[in-house]
C-alpha cells in the first residue's frame, strides 16, 4: 500500500483530516487540483465570528499540511478513478497536470510573470483584476512556485503549417515588443515579410475571434513587425552557432529551401544553395504576382539568410546530386518545388495564345508580360495560380477576364479572399464549365475555347462532387488568350531514379523524416508534397533542417520528441464560452478598397501603423492562454520553464479515502435580474471578500467601475439559495454570517459607509453567531426584510434595487453605489464520477450522502470512503473542521480493522516527532 | 534613523551569535501602518545581526525557504521574526528552524501586528517607531537565547470521556476503534442523555432511542471501553499525557490513568420562568414536552383529554434575549420538524408558528418548505414586540403583530401553546472546578479557537465534545464527539508527547530549600527533596507550564525560566529603550 489514506481536496477540510491522520501516524497523500493547498478559505478576508485574519488561520494549516512528515501533497492533480481492491483498500489513478514549470528548479522569483505577455482575469481575485498566464496563484500559495496556464494550443498556432507561434507574436505585438515578435517568427523562418504579405493565413481561418466580428489580422501583424524590423535594423540580429565544419547543399531557393538554409546556417552548418533561375526565391519571385508580394519584401527576407553566410548560386541548375556529395557536401536537400504545369490534355494546346499559367506569371514577373489591352482572356482552373493569373491579366489590360472552372465555386481550391478580390477587380467566374478544345484560326491563333457544361456528381475522394459532363451542352467561348492553370507538378524526371523512383510524382523520401536513399539525400517542400503554399513549404523546410541536423549529429530519426510537439488545440467554442458576452470591435484592419480593373502591380495592402497593429493585436482572445511567446524562457534565471511537460499519471494503492472536494459557489449570473456580469458594481460575496482582504486587488475598498469609495452598499441575501427558481431549495448556511462579517469590515474600512442588508431571515446559528449579528446591528448595519426583485444600473453606474419591505408591507426602490450578492453554495457532484464499480451515493440535492449521518457522520455509501467539509452539504469553516475530525477518526477505525493491516500495523512515533511543529504547545 | 543598544549585563557580552531578522508586512495588516524598510534600516547594524530583510508574508512557503537558505549561506544560529502573535506562528517558525538545523528555541517571534500595527492604525510613524523598539528588544533577547530540547514524555493510551450522551458514546467508540482504551463516566444511571428521550430525529427520521440503543450495543462489543454510570469525576491530577482522574461511582472511588480527557456533559433544556408566555398554564408546554408527548402517544395529538385542533408555537423562548443572548441553533428546525409530525398524525390541525428569524439552516430548510406546504402558518414578530398570551380555560389566546402582514394585529385561539425553548449550559460547577474548565460569555465551555483548535481547551489534555460547548443537534454532537476522539487519538497514538522545554529550572547551589516556590506554583509542579539542611527544590518539568510565578518568589534568585531568563528579560527591557529617531 502506497499510502494509508488518500485525501482528495486540500481545502480546510482536507487539510484538517490530513494533519490529524498524519499526527496519528498514518501515511497520507493529499491530492489538490489547484496549484496550492488552502482551498477557498485562504482567499477570504477575515473569518466570523472571531474576525481573525483568514490567511493567519489558514496558512499555519497549509504549512502544517505541506511540511508534515507523514503527509505528501500533490498539487495540480485530480483523482481520475477510484476502484476497490480485494483487501478493503482502493486503486486510485491520479492525473497530475503540467505546470510547465519545473517545481524543483523554480525559485518563485516571478520574473516569468513580469515578462509574460498575456493577461487574463485573476480567478484568485474574483476576476476583479488581471494576472499573467505565467503566475504564482496568490501570495500565500504553497508551493510558492510559478505555473503557466496553457490548457491547449491556440487555434492560430495550431493551424500554422509553418510551425510559427502565431499567438505568440500577436501577444508580443500587443505588448509593444515588436522586435521580439519579429524574432519569434524568425525563429521558424527567415521569410517574415514574405509570409506577412502573401501567406494565405490559415491562422486567421482558425481564429476564435472569427466567430465574432472577424479574425485577428494575424498575417498583417507579421508584415508590420517585418517592416518595422527592416526600418530599424535590417540585419537579423541572430548570432549563429560556431561553424561546425559540416556542409549542406540545398537545391532550390524557394520557401522550403530558404527556410532550411536559415535553420541549418543558424546551427553552424555551411550552407550552399543552388538556384536554376537567375535570382533566388523560387515561386516567391516567379509565380506570386508583385501586387501580393513585392520584390523588396522578398529581398529583405533573403538577406536574413545570406547575412548568416549562406551562399546562393543562381543560374546554377543541378542535375547530378551524387556530384554534390562528391564535392564534399555532407547532406543534400532537394527543394525544387513543382516547376511543371499540368497539361490540359485537350487539343489545341499548341495554339498561339494558349499558355500555362505558371509561364504566364513568370513572364510577367520577369517584365516580359504580354500586353493584353482589349483582349479577351479565359483562365482555366480554380486554384491560386488561376486566380493570380486572372488578376494579373486584368492588370495587363484585358478587356474581359473569365475564369472557367469545372466544379462549383465552393469547391475552388483558391483562397476565398483571393477569389473575392478577383471578382471585385472584374474577373468573371464561370463555374461548372470544362474546356474540351482550343479552337484556332488559320494563323494558329486561338479564337475560342470549346467547353461543355458540368454537373455535380457523386463525391470523390477529396470530398468534393465529381464533375460530370452534361451531354450536349457544348458551347464556344470566344477568346484571344487561354491560360491553363489546372495544376502544378514536380519535375519528376529531374533526378532520375533518385528522388522519384516510381516516376509518378511521389517523392521517394520518408514523409516524416524527409530522408531518401541514399541517406544523405533529403527532400522537402512541394517537391515532396505536391503543390501547396508558402506556409506549408516553410514547415517542410524547418522539418528538413531539423532532420538533417539530427542525422548529421548521429541522432536517430525514429523515435524522439517530434518537431513542434504541441498539445491539442483548444476548441473555439470553449474559448468563447469563457465569458458571457463580447463587445464587438471594428471588424478588421481597413482593407484596401478593391479597384475595378486595376493597372500595374503595386502592392495592394497598405502598411499598417503602430496604433493599428496594437489595436488589431488587442483583439486577440488568448485562446490557449499562454501564447508561447517564449519571453519567460528568456528571463527565467533557473531554467525552470519546461513546455515539454505533459500530464503525469500516478497509480496508487491506498487503504482509505477522504473526499474533501468542497462545494461550488452559486454562479450569480444565473439570476439575470440581478445583473451580475453586466453591471460592474454588482459583486458576489466572494469578490467582496477579496476587496476586504489584506491581499486585496485594489488599494482600498473601491467600486470596480470608477474606483470611487462606495457610500451606499446593499447586500442581497439568499442569492441562489432558498430559491426554487434556480433549483436550490436549501439554505446555504454561511452566507448570512459572511455578510454580517463583511458588513462590519466595510464599516471599519469606510467610516461613512451605509450598509443595508436585504434579507429573509438572518440565520446566525452557531457559537457566538447571534452575538456577532447583534454587533453588526450595533455598528449600524440596517436590515430590510424581503426579497430583491431586480437591479438596474443608472447612467452613473449606481444601482437601483427594487425590493419588498415586509416590515412596512411595501415594495420600494433604493439606489446604491455597490451591491453585493450573498451567493450560496451548490453541490460539487463531480466527485461521483471518479468512483468506478461501487457508486458513491448522493442525496436528493447531489451532495454526497452521509448514509449513516446519525451514527457515523462523514461515512459514505462506500465502506472506507469518508467525506469532510462542504462536499456533503453546506458547512461553514468550524463545522467543516469538526467534520474533518470526524472523518479522521472514521478513517482510523476503518484502517485499524483492515485485515491487510493486521501484520503491518505501524508503530508510531519516532522520526516524525523530530519536527518541532509536532510539539505540544504549552 | 539610528538605534543603539547599550551593552547588556554580563551575559550579553558574548559574541559569535549569528542572527537573521525578518520583518513581515502581513499583506497590508502590518505593511499598511508600519514602514518595514525603516525598521530594517534601524536594526540591521545591531550586534550579531547578519541578515535583515522584509517579507510580504514571513509565514509563506517562499519566505520559509529563504530562511532555510539564509541559514546555509550565512551560518545563522537564530532568527528574530517580527510579525504576528506567537500564538499563531511560533510553531511555524520553530518548524522552519528545525528544518534549517537551527535550534527551534533560538527563534524569537516579535509581535508587531496585534501589539503594534493593529493597535496604532491612526499613527503610522508612531507604529513604526514602536516596531523598531520591539524588534530591537527581540534581537537583544535572541542574542542570549540558549538551545533547548523538547521534553519527551511517554503518554497513557487511555481516554476519560465524561458524559454518556451521544457525543461521549460516539467518541468512546471512535477511540476504541482507533486502538485506545476508554473510561466512560456518566452521571446518571444509564447512557443516552437527551437523545434517549427523543423520537424521530430530523432530518433522517432515525429514532433517538434506537440510536442510543445502537451505541450502547457497540460499546458493549468493545472491551476497551469501561462504562461507569452514576459516576462522577471528582479529581484530576498529573501532567501532560499522563493524568489521573478520580472517578466516584456510588460509594467507591477509583483512580484511572488517562492520557486525555473528553468533556461531553451536554446541556440543559431551557425551563421557562413561571408566567413566561403563560408557562405554568395547563395549555402551555415546551418543545421538549411536546416531543415527549409525540413519542409516548401514537395517533393524533390530544391534550387534557381532547383532540388538539390548533397549536401555536412561540419561537426563541429563552434564546436571543437578555438572559441568553445566543441562538440555540437547533430549536427552529426541531419545532418545524415536530409540527410536521403533528400534521402527519392529523393533517387537520391548525398550526401557527410565531417566530423572529426562522433558522432552518442548510438542509433543514426543506422541513420549513414542507411544513408550509402542509398548511402551517408562519407569523413573524419583531424582536421588541413579542406575542401576548392570555390563558383561558378552553383555549389559549395569542395576540401578535405579524410583520408578514404589515404589522397587522392577529389573534389566535389555540388548544395548545408550544414554547420553542432552547438549550442552556448545564449546571456543572463541580466538574468545571475539578478540570478548571474555561467558560465562555454564553456559559458554555470554551474551546481555544473555533478554527485552529476547535475541540481543545486551554487546559492541557482536556477536550470538548457535543453541546457542552455550544448548542448542537444530535448529529452535530456526534460529529464533534468524533472530532474530539480524533484529536485525542492524534496525541496518544504516538505513544510519546513532546513538551515545551520553556520551564523553570532551579540552581541547586543557590537554592536553600526555603519552599517559597512550592507555594507560588499554581500547578503543583515544584517538589522539595532532601532533609533539613540539604533541602532543595526540584521542578517537575512535565507539570510546569512556564508561567514564571516561582521565579520572583525565590529569595535567593535560584530559579530561572528557560527561554525567559532574567538575563534575557533584562536585555529585552534595555532593547525597548533604544533611541529611535522620530
Amino acid at each position: 500500500m502506497d499510502y494509508d489514506v488518500l485525501v482528495i481536496g486540500g481545502g480546510i477540510g482536507g487539510m484538517e483530516s490530513a494533519i490529524k491522520l498524519g499526527d496519528m501516524g498514518y501515511r497520507v497523500m493529499v491530492v489538490e487540483k489547484e496549484p496550492s493547498v488552502g482551498g477557498r478559505m485562504v482567499l477570504l478576508s477575515k473569518v466570523f465570528p472571531t474576525l481573525d485574519c483568514a490567511s493567519c488561520i489558514a496558512t499555519p494549516k497549509m504549512a502544517a499540511t505541506a511540511h508534515h512528515p507523514n503527509v505528501t501533497v500533490v498539487t495540480d492533480a485530480e483523482v481520475h478513478r477510484v476502484a476497490r481492491d480485494g483487501d478493503g483498500g482502493f486503486h486510485v489513478d491520479v492525473h497530475r497536470t503540467q505546470r510547465f514549470v519545473d517545481l524543483a528548479a523554480c525559485t518563485g522569483c516571478r520574473k516569468c510573470e513580469q515578462a509574460c505577455t498575456v493577461a487574463v482575469p485573476d480567478e484568485w481575485n474574483g476576476g476583479l483584476v488581471s494576472r499573467r498566464a505565467a503566475y504564482i496563484a496568490y501570495p500565500q500559495a504553497i508551493p510558492q512556485k510559478a505555473l503557466i496556464e496553457h490548457p491547449g494550443t491556440s487555434p492560430c498556432t495550431d493551424a500554422c503549417p509553418a510551425g510559427i507561434r502565431a499567438h505568440g507574436y500577436v501577444s508580443l505585438v500587443r505588448s509593444g515588443r515588436y522586435e521580439e515578435a519579429y524574432q519569434l517568427v524568425l525563429d521558424a523562418t527567415p521569410l517574415v515579410g514574405t509570409l506577412g504579405a502573401a501567406c494565405y493565413a490559415p491562422c486567421e481561418a482558425a481564429c476564435a475571434r472569427g466567430d465574432l466580428e472577424g479574425p485577428v489580422a494575424i498575417r498583417r501583424l507579421k508584415g508590420f513587425v517585418a517592416e518595422r524590423h527592416a526600418a530599424r535594423d535590417g540585419v537579423p540580429n541572430v548570432v549563429p552557432a560556431e561553424p561546425n565544419g559540416r556542409r549542406v547543399a540545398i537545391v532550390g531557393s524557394g520557401p522550403a529551401g530558404l527556410t532550411a538554409a536559415w535553420q541549418l546556417a543558424r546551427s553552424g552548418y555551411g550552407v550552399h544553395m543552388f538556384e536554376a533561375a537567375d535570382r533566388p526565391g523560387g515561386f516567391l519571385r516567379l509565380a506570386i504576382p508583385a501586387y501580393r508580394l513585392p520584390a523588396d519584401v522578398l529581398d529583405r527576407d533573403i538577406e536574413n539568410v545570406t547575412a548568416l553566410g549562406v551562399q546562393i548560386s543562381t543560374g546554377a541548375p543541378v542535375h547530378d546530386l551524387d556530384a554534390l556529395k562528391t564535392d564534399g557536401y555532407d547532406a543534400v536537400l532537394v527543394a525544387t518545388g513543382t516547376p511543371c504545369s499540368r497539361v490540359l490534355g485537350a487539343s489545341g494546346e499548341h495554339l498561339d495564345g494558349v499558355e500555362p499559367g505558371l509561364e504566364f506569371l513568370r513572364r510577367v514577373r520577369d517584365g516580359q508580360g504580354p500586353d493584353l489591352t482589349g483582349k479577351r482572356v479565359v483562365v482555366v482552373g480554380g486554384g491560386n495560380v488561376a486566380i493570380d493569373a486572372a488578376r494579373t491579366a486584368v492588370r495587363l489590360g484585358a478587356r474581359r477576364t473569365l475564369l472557367a472552372y469545372r466544379r462549383c465555386r465552393t469547391d475552388m481550391p483558391a483562397h476565398g479572399r483571393e477569389v473575392d478580390d478577383a471578382l471585385a477587380e472584374g474577373v468573371e467566374i464561370s463555374c461548372q464549365v470544362a474546356p474540351l478544345e482550343a479552337l484556332g484560326d488559320e494563323d494558329g491563333r486561338v479564337v475560342a475555347l470549346l467547353c461543355e457544361r458540368m454537373t455535380a456528381g457523386e463525391p470523390d475522394e477529396s470530398g468534393r462532387c465529381r464533375p460530370e459532363s452534361v451531354p450536349g451542352s457544348e458551347f464556344e467561348m470566344a477568346c484571344d488568350v487561354v491560360i491553363c492553370a489546372i495544376g502544378l507538378e514536380p519535375a519528376v524526371d529531374a533526378f532520375p531514379g533518385v528522388l522519384y523512383p516510381a516516376g509518378n510524382g511521389t517523392a521517394g523520401v520518408d514523409p516524416r523524416t524527409l530522408q531518401g536513399h541514399p541517406e544523405w539525400l533529403f527532400a522537402a517542400g512541394d517537391a515532396v508534397t505536391g503543390a501547396s503554399d508558402i506556409a506549408h513549404a516553410v514547415g517542410q523546410g524547418r522539418r528538413a533542417a531539423f532532420m538533417i541536423d539530427r542525422w548529421l549529429r548521429g541522432e536517430p530519426l525514429g523515435s524522439f520528441p517530434t518537431l513542434d510537439d504541441r498539445r491539442p488545440a483548444i476548441l473555439r467554442t470553449e474559448v468563447l464560452a469563457r465569458q458571457r458576452a463580447y463587445s464587438l470591435r471594428e471588424p478588421r484592419l481597413p482593407a484596401p478598397a478593391p479597384v475595378t480593373a486595376p493597372v500595374g502591380f503595386a502592392r495592394l495592402e497598405p502598411s499598417i501603423t503602430e496604433p493599428e497593429a496594437r489595436e488589431a493585436a488587442g483583439r486577440c482572445l488568448d485562446c490557449g492562454v499562454c501564447s508561447e511567446c517564449g519571453e519567460c524562457l528568456h528571463v527565467c534565471p533557473a531554467n525552470a520553464i519546461d513546455f515539454g511537460q505533459r500530464v503525469e499519471d500516478l497509480a496508487l494503492e491506498v487503504g482509505s479515502i477522504v473526499v474533501a472536494t468542497g462545494c461550488r459557489l452559486f454562479p450569480a449570473d444565473l439570476k439575470p435580474q440581478y445583473g451580475f456580469g453586466r453591471y460592474p458594481n454588482v459583486l458576489t460575496g466572494m469578490q467582496m471578500e477579496r476587496l476586504l482582504s489584506p491581499t486585496r486587488p485594489y488599494p482600498s475598498l473601491l467600486r470596480p467601475s470608477d474606483g470611487a469609495f462606495p457610500r451606499r452598499i446593499a447586500y442581497v441575501m439568499c442569492t441562489g439559495s432558498r430559491d426554487e427558481s434556480v433549483g436550490n431549495p436549501l439554505c446555504s448556511k454561511f452566507c448570512c454570517m459572511y455578510s454580517l462579517k463583511q458588513n462590519q469590515l466595510i464599516m471599519g474600512v469606510l467610516r461613512f459607509a451605509e450598509v443595508t442588508v436585504h434579507c429573509i431571515d438572518v440565520r446566525a446559528v452557531g457559537k457566538g453567531y447571534e452575538e456577532f449579528f447583534a454587533q453588526a446591528k450595533i455598528m449600524g448595519a440596517r436590515f430590510v426584510k424581503g426579497r430583491v426583485a431586480s437591479i438596474h444600473e443608472t447612467e452613473s453606474r449606481s444601482l437601483i434595487l427594487r425590493y419588498e419591505d415586509i416590515d412596512h408591507g411595501t415594495a420600494a426602490e433604493a439606489e446604491y453605489d455597490l451591491v453585493v450578492l450573498a451567493v450560496g453554495v451548490q453541490p460539487n457532484a463531480d466527485v461521483a464520477r471518479i468512483f468506478k464499480g461501487d457508486a458513491i451515493a448522493l442525496d436528493d440535492w447531489a451532495y454526497v450522502d452521509e448514509v449513516d449521518e446519525d451514527f457515523s457522520p462523514s461515512a459514505t455509501s462506500i465502506p472506507g470512503v469518508f467525506v469532510a467539509g462542504a462536499v456533503s452539504g453546506p458547512r461553514d469553516i468550524p463545522e467543516s473542521i469538526l467534520h474533518a475530525g470526524a472523518a479522521a477518526i472514521g478513517v482510523a477505525a476503518y484502517l485499524e480493522a483492515l485485515p491487510s493491516r493486521a501484520g503491518s500495523r505501524r508503530t508510531v512515533g519516532g522520526a516524525g516527532l523530530a519536527a518541532a511543529a509536532a510539539e505540544v504547545p504549552a | 534613523m539610528t538605534a543603539h543598544l547599550s551593552p547588556g549585563p554580563a551575559g550579553a557580552e558574548r559574541d559569535g551569535r549569528r542572527l537573521a531578522v525578518y520583518v513581515c508586512q502581513c499583506g497590508g495588516n502590518i505593511g499598511d501602518y508600519v514602514d518595514a524598510d525603516r525598521v530594517i534600516d534601524a536594526v540591521r547594524d545591531l550586534p550579531d545581526v547578519r541578515v535583515a530583510r522584509r517579507a510580504m508574508f514571513t509565514c509563506s512557503d517562499t519566505n520559509q525557504q529563504e530562511m532555510v537558505d539564509d541559514v546555509e549561506r550565512e551560518g545563522l544560529d537564530g532568527f528574530v521574526v517580527a510579525c504576528c502573535s506567537p500564538k499563531l506562528h511560533e510553531c511555524t517558525f520553530r518548524g522552519v528552524a528545525a528544518r534549517a538545523g537551527v535550534n527551534p528555541y533560538r527563534v524569537t517571534q516579535v509581535n508587531i501586528r496585534e501589539q503594534c500595527s493593529w493597535t496604532h492604525t491612526d499613527d503610522s510613524a508612531g507604529a513604526t517607531r514602536k516596531a523598531v523598539r520591539l524588534v530591537s528588544a527581540g534581537i537583544a533577547r535572541a542574542r542570549l537565547a540558549e538551545p533547548l530540547e523538547p521534553l519527551e514524555v511517554a503518554t497513557t493510551p487511555r481516554v476519560a470521556v465524561i458524559g454518556g450522551g451521544v457525543a461521549g458514546m460516539r467518541a468512546s467508540i471512535g477511540l476504541a476503534d482507533a486502538g485506545l482504551e476508554v473510561c466512560l463516566v456518566e452521571r446518571t444511571a444509564g447512557l443516552g442523555g437527551h437523545v434517549n428521550e427523543l423520537g424521530e430525529l430530523f432530518p433522517r427520521g432515525v429514532r433517538g432511542r434506537s440510536l442510543v440503543d445502537r451505541m450502547r450495543e457497540e460499546i458493549a462489543r468493545r472491551p476497551a471501553i469501561s462504562v461507569h454510570t452514576s459516576a462522577r469525576v471528582v479529581a484530576k491530577a498529573g501532567t501532560y499525557g499522563n493524568y489521573t482522574v478520580t472517578v466516584r461511582e456510588g460509594d467507591e472511588t477509583a483512580e484511572v490513568a488517562v492520557g486525555q480527557i473528553i468533556v461531553a456533559t451536554g446541556f440543559d433544556a431551557y425551563e421557562p420562568t413561571a408566567g413566561e408566555f403563560g408557562y405554568g398554564s395547563r395549555r402551555v408546554v415546551t418543545l421538549p414536552q411536546l416531543r415527549q408527548r409525540l413519542l409516548e402517544a401514537p395517533g393524533p395529538l390530544t391534550h387534557l383529554g381532547a383532540p388538539v385542533r390548533s397549536i401555536a408555537y412561540v419561537y426563541c423562548v429563552g434564546s436571543r434575549g437578555p438572559d441568553h443572548a445566543y441562538c440555540s441553533r437547533y430549536c427552529c428546525s426541531a419545532a418545524v420538524h415536530a409540527s410536521l409530525l403533528v400534521a402527519e398524525r392529523d393533517p387537520a390541525v391548525h398550526q401557527y408558528h410565531l417566530y423572529r428569524d426562522l433558522r432552518t439552516y442548510g438542509r433543514n430548510e426543506v422541513l420549513f418548505s414542507e411544513s408550509r406546504r402542509r398548511g402551517s402558518a408562519y407569523l413573524r414578530f419583531a424582536d421588541d414586540d413579542p406575542p401576548r398570551v392570555e390563558c383561558g380555560a378552553d383555549a389559549i389566546r395569542v395576540t401578535v403583530h405579524d410583520l408578514l402582514t404589515a404589522g397587522e394585529e392577529l389573534t389566535i385561539d389555540a388548544d395548545l401553546l408550544v414554547l420553542v425553548t432552547g438549550m442552556v449550559p448545564r449546571e456543572n460547577d463541580e466538574l468545571a472546578g475539578v478540570l478548571k474548565l474555561p467558560v465562555g460569555r454564553d456559559g458554555f465551555f470554551n474551546e481555544i479557537h473555533p478554527k485552529l483548535r476547535p475541540v481543545e481547551t486551554v487546559v492541557d489534555g482536556v477536550l470538548l465534545a457535543g453541546a457542552c460547548q455550544s448548542p448542537k443537534s444530535s448529529a452535530e454532537s456526534v460529529s464533534s464527539g468524533m472530532a474530539a476522539a480524533a484529536q485525542a487519538t492524534s496525541v496518544l497514538k504516538r505513544g510519546v508527547a513532546l513538551l515545551n522545554p520553556e520551564v523553570a529550572i532551579v540552581d541547586p547551589v543557590r537554592c536553600d530549600g526555603c519552599g517559597e516556590c512550592v507555594g507560588a506554583c499554581p500547578f503543583g509542579a515544584i517538589e522539595l527533596h532532601g532533609t533539613d539542611g540539604s533541602r532543595s527544590a526540584t521542578v517537575v518539568a512535565a507539570g510546569c507550564k512556564g508561567c514564571g510565578a516561582c521565579a520572583p518568589a525565590c529569595p535567593t534568585g535560584a530559579i530561572d525560566l528557560q527561554g525567559y531568563t532574567d538575563a534575557e528579560m533584562r536585555a529585552t527591557i534595555l532593547g525597548l529603550l533604544v533611541e529611535v529617531a522620530p
